[in-house]
Formats: structure tokens, sequence, C-alpha cells
């Protein structure tokens, strides 16, 4: 699973190029507008959408998919469990379960939205350097110390990931295999006090560090940003699309895909 | 665990956003200059071992292990589990952008509850009580998380009455889990290094926030 | 007080609030310029004093002073601009998004004019050799890299004094030796708190033993670290550059061996001075102190130290001073091939 999530933002695309505080903001409400989506059509048409915004980010399919198949395996219990627990007038019975369209469609007006959302948030984060992605944040009002701590945490993930690992193999050198008994899972709870232990003992020495180059509590940052007409244009353009998509499902021109869900 | 994309209404949506904001605020106050880097390279650390698998039977799930975060943070437990729930939405579309705000309320409140359970331990004198109760608070952790999580579902809609019946009764097993895991490393720190635990002298009135 | 002492440590004390103590009267004064090493075994409370020089801890009791200047709350900020200190795991130092934003930490924080930050950080990176870097994540570099880049990251806001602890750990042959060259050429005034005795004697002309808080012996760095007898007491050992060459000069004095093996030998110590001095130069002298030479071997717990001149390199530490040695005294290595 990548974990750096901007690992193709220096590739030039439309969405590169965007100002990423236009770019956040924008597909932001995108995502809102999908999320309230309640047709199927509609919904199709979002998920039409953030592939061509995937497309124009030029992220290679390979790097997009990872996310989509974990989100897709996450998504398909919803597309057997929701028919057949939909309260109302079945279809059919399978093994002897009421079968409800009503909850079929439930079912796959979620997974649709689901995956253009996901899709969007490729679109939207992975077009950008992380830390660019979090001061745009910024500049849109997100508090300074919530984007500061993203950024320390994102950073000390990959530490700790190859501090996880080095730790893992230690073990299974001394022969631990993971089995689904209680002395494994007191042992993974002696593992993760190991990890928390040592990353005590990191945390004071960054801190050294950080105070030693004169720091009193305050992050700075060079990074300015240009917006341009170019930009808004862009910006007017997704949030055109929000509206479109919020307004045609609201006006009920497709039908509901379910009843009594708002 | 966490809630996807799609599947919340517009309401339970945005009061999880006003939810999140609300306790974020309240839990983030006085943080000091020194915290700042601390909690977040110990949110690294959860963000991380929540990575861990476990196998159940013929399948494997992985750590919450929200119920540390609280045993570990205490109060700051919210915020640190925001910044999870910040990143995995960002960086895996796991539990998407839409529902940040959700799955922040149902995490951190868990994580709030475990802090709460971890604080009675003032009261009883026992043998290893950190076992005991950073067990009890791994487990009501989990508890508290599946509940928010059936209250989503089921204010959501009365269609997702049975999901949210499912949900429940899939966290019994993840619930014994992470009171295991997390009993253990309560213990292991109570032993090793006791001031890592949060709220190691008793608060004067339970639930007033105590650094 | 001189104006130029750099450091001035007066009968220092620290106490952790566990009630342990970690130095226990420490004194010691650092000139403009000079080059020390603190070495010890662990736990002797070398990186507690490391932390006392910058005010990231405050003594207990004792005074710490920089360039004439009290190490106290309220001249840290100032105290901080004169002392940078470079810590040995990396991981600790490169907490930014950016190779460029680590190196900018410093001289924002300093307040720097966005021009003047842009130029500190082009001239850093470029010193060790991570010119063009600036965009990339600092977890994505090798350790050497990011080891180069702590560096950078202080070098930035400009100390006047450079503190490292460990240095030279876990660095390969390479990276290592380019640190000494750069240690070497460099101004600065520098502390360097390590295990590794051979940078020690390599960049160092002083060295101070710190052992249970206490300073055990302060002096020349040809004095101690050749004192086979004070090293080993404190869990130290001789560096290896001289634990070798006593052991082939004992073989070569013994004379027991015919001329090839001796030339095996000689060209062997040739070879592996090439490793530990500067390499531009041609010739090699290896100058044996004449009066010391057969104390030395028979009793190598003497007082007598071994003198070794890196030949070509005037101002090397550990120069002999009476590099005059008798002919009869004197052996002469003429390498065998020259440097590539």
């Amino acid at each position: 699973m990548p974990l750096d999530i901007d690992r193709f933002a220096h590739v030039g695309s439309p969405l590169q190029r965007w100002d990423p505080r236009f770019k956040l903001a924008a597909l932001g409400v995108l995502v809102v507008a999908v999320a309230l989506i309640k047709t199927i059509p509609v919904a199709a048409a979002a998920l039409i959408g953030a592939v061509v915004l995937v497309s124009l980010a030029c992220l290679p399919a390979s790097f997009v998919s990872q996310g989509v198949k974990w989100v897709s395996l996450f998504l398909l219990p919803f597309l057997l469990i929701m028919p057949l627990s939909y309260p109302g007038e079945a279809a059919f019975h399978i093994l002897g379960l009421p079968f409800a369209w009503e909850g079929f469609r439930l079912a796959v007006l979620i997974v649709v939205k689901a995956l253009a959302i996901v899709l969007f948030a490729y679109a939207m984060f992975g077009s950008s350097r992380f830390d660019i992605s979090m001061i745009a944040l910024q500049h849109l009002k997100c508090p300074k110390v919530i984007v500061q701590m993203l950024l320390f945490t994102y950073r000390y993930i990959f530490v700790f990931l190859a501090e996880m690992r080095r730790m893992d193999v230690a073990m299974s050198a001394r022969g631990f295999v993971k089995r689904a008994d209680r002395r494994t899972l007191r042992v993974m709870g002696d593992f993760v006090g190991t990890l928390l232990v040592r990353s005590f003992e990191r945390t004071e020495r960054i801190y050294k560090a950080m105070l030693s180059k004169g720091y009193q509590g305050e992050f700075h940052t060079l990074v300015v940003f240009n917006a341009t007409s170019k930009d808004l244009v862009k910006a007017v353009l997704i949030l055109l699309g929000a509206a479109l998509l919020f307004g045609v499902d609201v006006a009920g021109i497709f039908n509901r895909a379910e009843l009594g869900w708002y | 665990m966490h809630i996807s994309d799609g599947i919340l209404s517009g309401p339970v949506l945005a009061a999880g956003f006003v939810g999140t904001a609300v306790i974020a605020g309240l839990t983030l106050r006085n943080m000091d200059m020194e915290e700042i880097p601390k909690v977040s390279v110990i949110t690294a650390v959860f963000f991380v071992a929540s990575l861990i698998h476990v196998p159940v039977g013929p399948s494997s799930v992985h750590l919450i292990l929200n119920g540390l975060v609280g045993v570990v943070l205490g109060w700051r437990a919210f915020p640190a589990i925001m910044l999870g729930v910040i990143l995995q939405a960002i960086l895996f579309g796991h539990g998407g952008v839409s529902v940040i705000g959700a799955n922040c309320v149902m995490l951190g409140g868990g994580a709030l509850a475990a802090y709460g359970v971890w604080q009675l331990r003032h009261w009883f004198s026992l043998e290893r009580k950190e076992v005991i109760f950073g067990a009890l608070a791994g487990g009501s952790a989990t508890l508290v998380s599946g509940m928010v999580l059936s209250l989503a579902l089921v204010t959501t809609g009365e269609q997702f009455l049975v999901m949210a019946g499912a949900a429940l009764a899939a966290h019994i097993p993840v619930m014994i889990i992470e009171a295991v895991v997390v009993g253990a490393a309560a213990g292991f720190l109570a032993k090793v290094r006791p001031h890592i635990l949060a709220g190691n002298t008793a608060p004067a009135l339970l639930g007033r926030p105590s650094a | 007080m001189a104006d130029d002492v750099a450091i001035n440590v007066e009968d220092v004390y620290f106490t952790y609030p566990d009630g342990h103590d970690v130095l226990r009267g420490v004194s010691c004064r650092l000139r403009q310029g000079e080059k020390v090493a603190l070495i010890g075994p662990n736990g002797a409370g070398k990186s507690t004093f490391m932390s006392l020089l910058n005010g990231v801890e405050l003594p207990s009791r004792g005074r710490v002073s920089v360039s004439g200047m009290d190490v106290k709350k309220d001249t840290l900020t100032a105290v901080r601009r004169k002392v940078g200190i470079v810590f040995q795991d990396p991981d600790d130092q490169l907490f930014c998004p950016t190779v460029f934003d680590d190196v900018a930490f410093g001289p924002l924080n300093l307040g720097l004019p966005p021009n003047e930050i842009h130029a500190r950080v082009t001239e850093s990176l470029a010193l060790v050799g991570l010119t063009g870097f600036e965009a990339r994540s600092s977890f994505h570099l090798s350790f050497g890299e990011r080891k180069r880049l702590a560096l950078a990251a202080v070098l930035s806001y400009q100390p006047d004094i450079l503190v490292f602890d460990e240095p030279s750990t876990n660095m390969d042959p390479l990276n290592r030796r380019r640190l000494i060259s750069w240690l070497q050429s460099s101004e600065r005034t520098m502390l360097l708190c390590t295990h590794d005795l051979d940078i020690a004697l390599d960049v160092c002309s002083r060295c101070i033993v710190l052992v249970d808080g206490v300073v055990v012996a302060d002096g020349p760095s040809k004095e101690i670290l050749y004192d086979r007898k004070l090293l080993e007491a404190n869990n130290l050992e001789l560096p290896l550059a001289l634990m070798t060459h006593e052991l082939l000069h004992e073989k070569l004095r013994s004379g027991e061996m015919d001329g090839e093996h001796r030339r095996i030998i000689e060209s062997f110590l040739h070879a592996h001075r090439h490793s530990h001095g500067p390499d531009q130069h041609e010739h090699v002298h290896l100058h044996v102190h004449p009066h010391g030479h057969e104390h030395l071997h028979d009793h190598p717990h003497g007082d007598h130290v071994h003198h070794l001149e890196y030949g070509g390199h005037d101002h090397a530490p550990g120069v002999a001073e009476d590099g005059e040695a008798k002919p009869g005294a004197q052996i002469r290595y003429v390498p065998v091939s020259k440097k590539k």
C-alpha cells in the first residue's frame, strides 16, 4: 500500500499546475456534493467525472488502483448485506433470505459514490506535494497547530514503519510466528509497548534538536502561492459541476434509489 | 475500523464534522510548544502500529489501538486520533475525505472513553491493575466506537438497522483482541516506563482535564 | 576572561529529576578555533554535557558560558545562535517535509529575510555535497545523505561553535573519510563527542576524557590517545590506527623475519596510513621517537608517547615536535605504489 500519496506530484498536469488552495477548496466542495447524492445516475456521472479528473492528473493507473482496491474490498460486503437486510417487500428469496431490489440499488449507490470520492481524493492530494497541500489547507483556515502536527506525523510514519519492520524481522529471526492465540496478542502488546518506549525517547531527542535550532513554538514557511485567473477558472468549472450534480439530484429528475433516506 | 464514503446521510456527516471541531477545540486547549512535536510523533507510532495484523481464525484483523492512545495521551488522544483519521483519508482513501468528521468522533470518542476507564484505576488497589484497566480501557474503546458507528448508521436510515447490528456483533472479537493487546501494552509500559502512561496522579475529580 | 575563550564550563553538576547524578563537577575551557574530542564510555555524561552547551538542559549547579555569555534562560536564543549541535541520529533532526525546509528551519527561526534564507540553504547544501536536493523528502535519502543533511541543517544558521555527537557512526568509509577532511579543513571551534577514537586522532588536537560525570584527563590528543593504560582503564582502547602500528612496529623491531616479510609489513604500514591520513602526498615519514623507541615496546603502558607524523600534513594533530629524529632511529617508508 503506498504511503506517499504525493509520489507522482512532480508529474506536470493541469491539476498539478493548479494553485493548491483553489484545487482543495473547489474539489472539497465537489466531494461534499457527491457525498450527498441520492440517485444512481447522478452518482455514476460523478464517478465518470472523477475518472476524468484522475486522468487529467496524469497519475499512473497502477498507483491509483492500489487505493481503489482497498476501498472495493471494504465495500463488497455491502452489495451482499444491503439487499438481504433491506426492510420491506422482497422481490425473491435467496437461501430463504429476502432479496430487495431497493437494498441492492442502495448498495450500488454507496459503492459508486465511495469510489468517486476516493478518486477525487487522489486528484486532490496526488497532484501536489504533501507539505504544499497541507500549507494550502492552512491558507484555507485549517488551524495551524493541526497542519503542523499533520506534517510531523506524516514525516515520522516512515521512520516508525522502518523501525517496526526491523523489530518484526528481529522477532521472526528468533522464531516468533503469529498465531490466533493469547500469547500472540500479549507479544503484540509488548511489541507496541516497545515501539512506544523507543518513540518517546525519540520525541525527547527531536525536541532537543528543535530547541537547539532556535525553535520557539512557531513554524515558518517560505511557500507562497500565486493564483492567476486560470486557477480561478478551473475552480469555477469544478464548482459548476458540483452545483449541476447537486441540482439534478435534488430536482429528482431520476428516481431516488431508496425510500425514506434523507 | 472506519466508515466509508457514500454511506452516511448529509446531516450525520455534518454532525460528525461539528462534533469533531468541538471536541478537538476542547482537547487541543493549552497545547504548548513541546507537545506539538511530541503528540504528533506518538501519533505516527499509533498510525504505524494500527497497520499490524493479527490472525483471527483463518482471517486477520488489524489493530485499532484507539484505547491505547487514550491510555497514553489522555485528553490529547482526540487530536491524535484526528490526525490519524485525516492521514488515512488522504493517504489511503481509507474512510474517505467526506467521513473524516464521523470517523474522528467514532474512534476519538472511543479513545476518550478509554481514558476515562483508565483513570478509574486510581480507585482500586489491585495487583497488576495496569493490565486489568488497560484491558478494560482497550475493550471499552472498541465498544464505544462500535456503538457510535451503529448510531451513525441507524440515524442515517432504518435500512441500516441490520447492518448496524451486524457491525456491533463484528466488534465483539475485535474488542477481545484490543483488550488483550492494550492490557499487555499498558502492563509493559507500567513496568518499563510508567511516566509514558497518562494520568499517573489521581485526578481530584474524575473527568476533569489533568495534565 | 580571555577573549578567545569559546566555551567555558565551571564546576558543573547535573542531576536528573530522578536523582541520578550525571555530571559531578565538570570544568573545561575551549579556545576559539580549537578542535576537541570528548571521549568516554557509555553513560559517562557526554550527551548531557553537550545539551548544556546550548541550553537544551541547564546545569543544576555551576556555570556554562559561550563566547563570554552565560547560558541561562534569557540568553538561550543568543547562545543557540552561537552553538550548533549535530546529533547522532539524523532522523531526530530532520523533521521537516523536505530537504529545503529542514535546512531552512534554523534560519527561519532567526527571522532572516527570504533571499538570505535561500542563499544559506544553497550554500549549506553545497558544503555537504547535496546541491539540488532541495525538493526531496529527507526520508527518501540514504543514511549517509541524511547524516550530511543533518550537518547542513546546522551549518545553515552559521554557528561559531559546532558540537557533534558521534559524527561518524554508521557511515560508510567513503562518507566517513569525506567528513574527516571536512572537519579538518573547517576553521570553527569544534567539540566531537565520539567513541571513534581514530576520528578524534585525525581531527582533534586535544582530548577530554569524561568518566562517570568527572573529567579524568584533559590534554593533547597525542598524549591521551596514545595512553593505553588510561584508555583501557576507562573501557576505551587505543585508536585502531595506533594499535596496528604498534603491533607491526613490534614485529619489525623484533627482526625475526626475512626481507620479503619485512617488505610486506612495510607496505602494509604505508597503505594503512593512507586510509588514516590526508591522501594528497606521495611520501610518508614515520618518525619514531628516538629515545622512546626502546621503551615503547618493552613497556607499552609507560609514559613515553609514540609520535606519528602524517607526512606532508604540516598542521596535522599528533605531529611530533621533534620530527628531526636521529637517522638511526628513523624508519622511512617509501610508498610501494602511488595513490591512484
